[in-house]
């Protein structure tokens, strides 16, 4: 028998890449040449910034050191390391081609900074440093600002957690039994009314530590957006899921576990990730006015002291530390709701 | 012995809005056992799903007992089996764990008994290979026999379809018929199916009860001794179908007679 249809071999191996390859229409050279330069931007770019940095001489009086050129030496490496793997992998290439303008843009922005600052004094000192500077004083303040960012992140998930807890637990209380929610609601009302960090000053007089009193207002904001989360969830639930597993056998404790909480997992993340933005909100707020540790009064401590080369070195790591945070929130969430239509395929 | 009995089984429903009451089921009495295929028809708001509904023991009549082996039903169990027009597959599960949803929830979840007739179901409703699938991923019809296969794994003693093809289309609908009956066929338990297809009622009971709608209540209660497999084109079964639609107002002679009347009334100067 003749071997004919090249098309099973074509087809054998699928992957969603091949498949986006197979379906779309053929590249041109000129197509793909273009593509690749897209990819490359990041580097030229990284490059740019750093001649800008090395051979623009600095307003008489701005001093830097090699820091700022190491640094983007790194980033730009990462990013000639990545052009590299995208002629192996496809994966690697999508991903790239896609992110490629953004990370250009980027090292357009940290050129244009150090322009405006160190070269120029356009933004002027000490409000604006430049960046060469806020890496030497993260570099110069790492044990104290590790330090900081460990009991920033104990108070944020000591609150958040047990006010997620609390949260999913009144809520699918609330959800569940209408006699519940005739207690709960009326308070849930004039909670949800007040943001929360309108207690602070009340709590940080009432409470027996500071630790402890802000702990408690994160709480309850991850509270409250939990219990109203999670609610919602179980209230919008199809009745006729309750039917099937009542005639599956489910008592009415397994109606709750296993019916009512799993629909409301949607709602319950939306509710977490709610929750989330409020307490680092509540943390920062509470540290800058009370707690005596952490990176909020790290800020608020080196602003006094009009360091403010270290102050932007604390909200550095904040940011870091926040985009942490919500990327593990996210990658829960992924995890958690494969179920879905449209996020699995 | 099996036995299903409904007597004087009255049905109410308070309205939304309002004082008033809707009598849904009114003195509803049959009884069917063992070895019975019983098909309800009737015009939609005849109270078909209701009755459903309260042999599963997911509402409570008004008046009138329902029994099984002379006990009344107090509640949902999994002797009474039920299947929805719905699928109603849990979606955050997959299509084992959904098949395996029953065993969780008596407790028998390591069964190895249980386990072994998952399998088997799996291989009977040709679901095997999607096992770890998400119900949106599955077909209407590969869904409703996961649905089916996820309530007989209890063998229930009674078992309720309330107009589980509904949804379907026509092809998938008629496979799915011959498979309601080749299961019931093999396991010879009480099932009462409610359809609104009057086709699928003759095709596959051995009763069809007819209903008449506002309130519901039983217009006929027909034998249907053809022998299986049916051919739903051969003589009898189109004479029964005659019958069914008679019974519910679709029949020719209804037909003739309207038409009459409006030659009549276009004759008249």
């Amino acid at each position: 028998m003749r071997k004919e249809s090249t098309g099973i071999d074509v087809l054998s191996h699928l992957t969603r890449e091949r498949l986006a390859e197979l379906e779309s229409r053929p590249k041109t050279p000129v197509r793909i040449f273009l593509d690749y330069s897209i990819c490359f931007m990041p580097v030229v770019f990284g490059l740019a910034a750093l001649a800008e940095y090395l051979f623009v001489p600095n307003l008489k009086g701005n001093t830097s050191t090699s820091t700022y050129t190491y640094f983007l030496a790194v980033l730009i490496s990462v990013s000639a390391i990545y052009f590299v793997l995208s002629f192996f992998s496809k994966k690697v290439f999508y991903v790239l081609r896609y992110k490629a303008p953004f990370y250009a843009f980027i090292f357009v922005l940290l050129m244009l900074y150090d322009y405006l600052t160190l070269k120029t004094g356009k933004l002027v000192l000490p409000y604006f440093t430049w960046t060469d500077e806020i890496l030497n004083a993260i570099w110069d303040d790492r044990a104290y600002l590790l330090d900081c960012t460990v009991n920033s992140l104990k108070l944020l998930f000591t609150g958040y957690l047990s006010g997620a807890v609390l949260g999913l637990i009144t809520g699918v209380l609330c959800g569940c039994f209408k006699s519940v929610d005739y207690w709960i609601s009326p308070f849930m009302k004039l909670v949800g009314a007040i943001p929360s960090p309108t207690w602070i000053p009340i709590v940080m007089v009432i409470a027996s530590t500071l630790f402890s009193g802000a702990v408690f207002i994160i709480a309850l904001g991850v509270w409250y957006s939990l219990t109203i989360a999670t609610m919602t969830g179980i209230r919008n639930i199809d009745r006729s899921y309750y039917d099937a597993a009542k005639t599956l056998g489910a008592n009415p404790l397994r109606l709750v576990l296993n019916i009512a909480v799993p629909f409301a997992v949607p709602n319950i993340l939306q509710g977490l990730t709610q929750g989330m933005s409020s307490a680092c909100l509540v943390l920062i707020t509470a540290e800058m006015v009370g707690v005596e540790s952490g990176l909020g009064w790290y800020v608020s401590w080196q602003k006094s002291w009009a360091q403010y080369g270290k102050m932007y070195a604390a909200i550095v790591v904040l940011c870091i530390v926040f985009i942490a945070v919500n990327w593990g929130l996210n990658a829960l969430k992924r995890r958690l709701l494969r179920w879905q239509e449209g996020i699995t395929e | 012995m099996n036995v299903l009995e409904l007597s004087h089984v009255y049905k109410g429903f308070a309205r939304t809005e309002g004082e008033e009451v809707t009598q849904a089921l009114d003195d509803i009495n049959f009884s069917v056992h063992d070895g019975e295929f019983l098909s309800i028809v009737g015009p939609s708001g005849c109270g078909k799903s209701t009755i459903m509904r309260l042999i599963a023991g997911l509402i409570f009549p008004t008046a009138g007992t329902i029994t099984l082996n002379g006990e009344i039903i107090k509640g949902t169990d999994t002797e009474r089996g039920m299947v929805f027009q719905k699928p109603t597959l849990f979606p955050w599960l997959t299509v084992e764990k959904n098949l395996n949803f029953t065993a969780r929830m008596q407790g028998r979840r390591h069964d190895a008994e249980y386990k072994a007739e998952a399998e088997r179901l799996l291989e009977l409703a040709g679901l095997s290979e999607f096992r770890n699938d998400y119900p949106h991923q599955l077909s209407g019809g590969m869904a409703q026999r996961l649905a089916l296969i996820r309530t007989m794994i209890n063998h229930p003693k009674v078992f309720l379809l309330d107009e589980p093809l509904g949804a379907l289309d026509a092809f998938t609908r008629m496979n799915m018929q011959d498979e309601i009956l080749s299961l019931w066929q093999r396991s010879n338990h009480i099932v009462l199916m409610v359809t609104h297809d009057i086709d699928e009622a003759i095709y596959l009971g051995t009763r069809i009860i007819v209903m008449a709608p506002r309130p519901g209540r039983i217009r006929e209660d027909l034998k249907n001794d053809l022998p299986y497999p049916r051919v739903r084109t051969s003589d009898e079964f189109l004479g029964l179908r005659k019958k069914v639609l008679e019974l519910l107002n679709f029949g020719q002679s209804k037909n003739t007679k309207e038409a009459q009347k409006q030659l009549e009334r276009s004759n008249k100067p």
